[in-house]
């Protein structure tokens, strides 16, 4: 056998494997632009239910699908796109929560009136909105952990109690038990701060 | 309606209006664009990572293959190892003596020395031997005629002669 003859066919598996290589990049990058397209806003919002800043929640967003791409031979087995994704941005907000833990409050009211919908009220049924909220997301806070991320992540609609157990990694009974227990709570502190003002 | 029950009611709507703001934040749509913002950063960080990986895979994928992946890795490895072939054969390790050479000490090993110094023993005056005057040299010496002046300065002239005053204290 001549040396061509070795070379060739070596060469042309080399070949072979880089265009399938390259089709597989592209086939992956497609996948990932998909996931961009349908859950960056569901991410988003998840995002800013915790950290209340839109720049913050973008960034999370952006870390998150970062994250994806990185892991991105692992696509292909996961179940559940949205449950995943979800996961992960909570995973980062709630990092990013602690380590950024002596923000004051008053910037997350602020950014909060500068997105919440005026939908046709005056400007002082406005800002009596706003305290309305100011004061029940300083309730939120004050709730313990556990009972407090049942509570924000029960508000997004799209997800029932067992994607929030898939979430949070724990039962469906847990997740239905921290949240009456939430509700509970949050009660008793709005009633006690009515009572103190 | 009794106060318990009008407690509760205050309470739930309470706790109705909480989750009632929480749902509105929830739903507060991101800003316009956030789709495209996302896809140019992982692009942009795509294409960072390929240059950090590795600078020719973009270009025509030839590095995919294993056998390709392989020779680099061991012409990497035999450049790092010739490097430090290299840097190890010109260094010079300074020659190791076979056997120590153990200084001799003055006065044995583990052992104080005096520093040199010498052990003078202290001496006194020792008593003088003299041989014992004979019957002559009595007779001579009282038949001598002593003028006072003669006597003063045979006293003085003899004074450890043998036999005088002063030799016979000694000797006592």
């Amino acid at each position: 056998m001549s040396a061509s003859q070795i070379l060739v066919p070596g060469w042309m598996e080399i070949v072979e494997s880089a265009v399938h290589d390259e089709a597989r990049q592209h086939a992956e990058e497609a996948a990932l632009a998909a996931l961009v397209d349908q859950y960056a806003s569901t991410l988003y919002r998840v995002a800013f239910s915790v950290l209340r800043n839109q720049q913050d929640a973008e960034d999370a967003v952006q870390e998150a699908f970062l994250r994806v791409l990185r892991h991105r031979e692992t696509l292909g087995e996961i179940r559940d796109h949205r449950v995943w994704l979800v996961r992960i941005v909570w995973n980062i907000v709630l990092d990013r929560k602690r380590r950024a833990k002596t923000r004051p409050e008053t910037d997350d009211i602020a950014d909060l009136a500068r997105v919440l919908p005026a939908m046709g009220l005056s400007a002082e049924q406005r800002a009596s909105a706003l305290q309305h909220h100011a004061r029940v997301l300083g309730c939120v806070e004050k709730l313990p952990a556990r009972e407090r991320e049942v509570m924000l992540l029960s508000a997004f609609e799209e997800l029932s109690s067992v994607e929030i157990a898939a979430v949070l990694g724990v039962t469906e009974s847990s997740v239905r038990s921290r949240l009456f227990r939430a509700r509970n709570l949050l009660a008793e502190l709005l009633q006690h701060k009515r009572s103190a003002t | 309606m009794n106060p318990s029950t009008e407690d509760r009611f205050d309470r739930n709507a309470g706790a109705l209006a909480a989750e009632e703001t929480l749902r509105m934040i929830a739903t507060l749509p991101a800003r316009a664009g956030l789709e495209d913002r996302v896809k140019a950063g992982l692009r942009s960080s795509a294409r960072r990572g390929m240059v950090i990986s590795w600078p020719f895979a973009s270009a025509d994928g030839w590095m995919h293959s294993t056998g390709m992946r392989t020779a680099a890795a061991a012409a990497i490895v035999l450049a790092v190892a010739g490097g430090g072939w290299g840097v190890y054969s010109h260094i010079r390790v300074a020659p190791v003596p076979s056997a120590l050479v153990e200084p001799q000490l003055p006065n044995g090993a583990g052992r104080f020395s005096a520093a040199g110094a010498m052990h003078v023993p202290q001496t006194v005056e020792g008593p003088v031997v003299t041989a014992p005057l004979t019957e002559k040299q009595k007779q001579r010496a009282s038949k001598v005629p002593q003028s006072p002046k003669h006597a003063a300065t045979s006293g003085k002239g003899h004074e450890n002669a043998p036999g005088s005053e002063k030799q016979r204290n000694v000797i006592e």
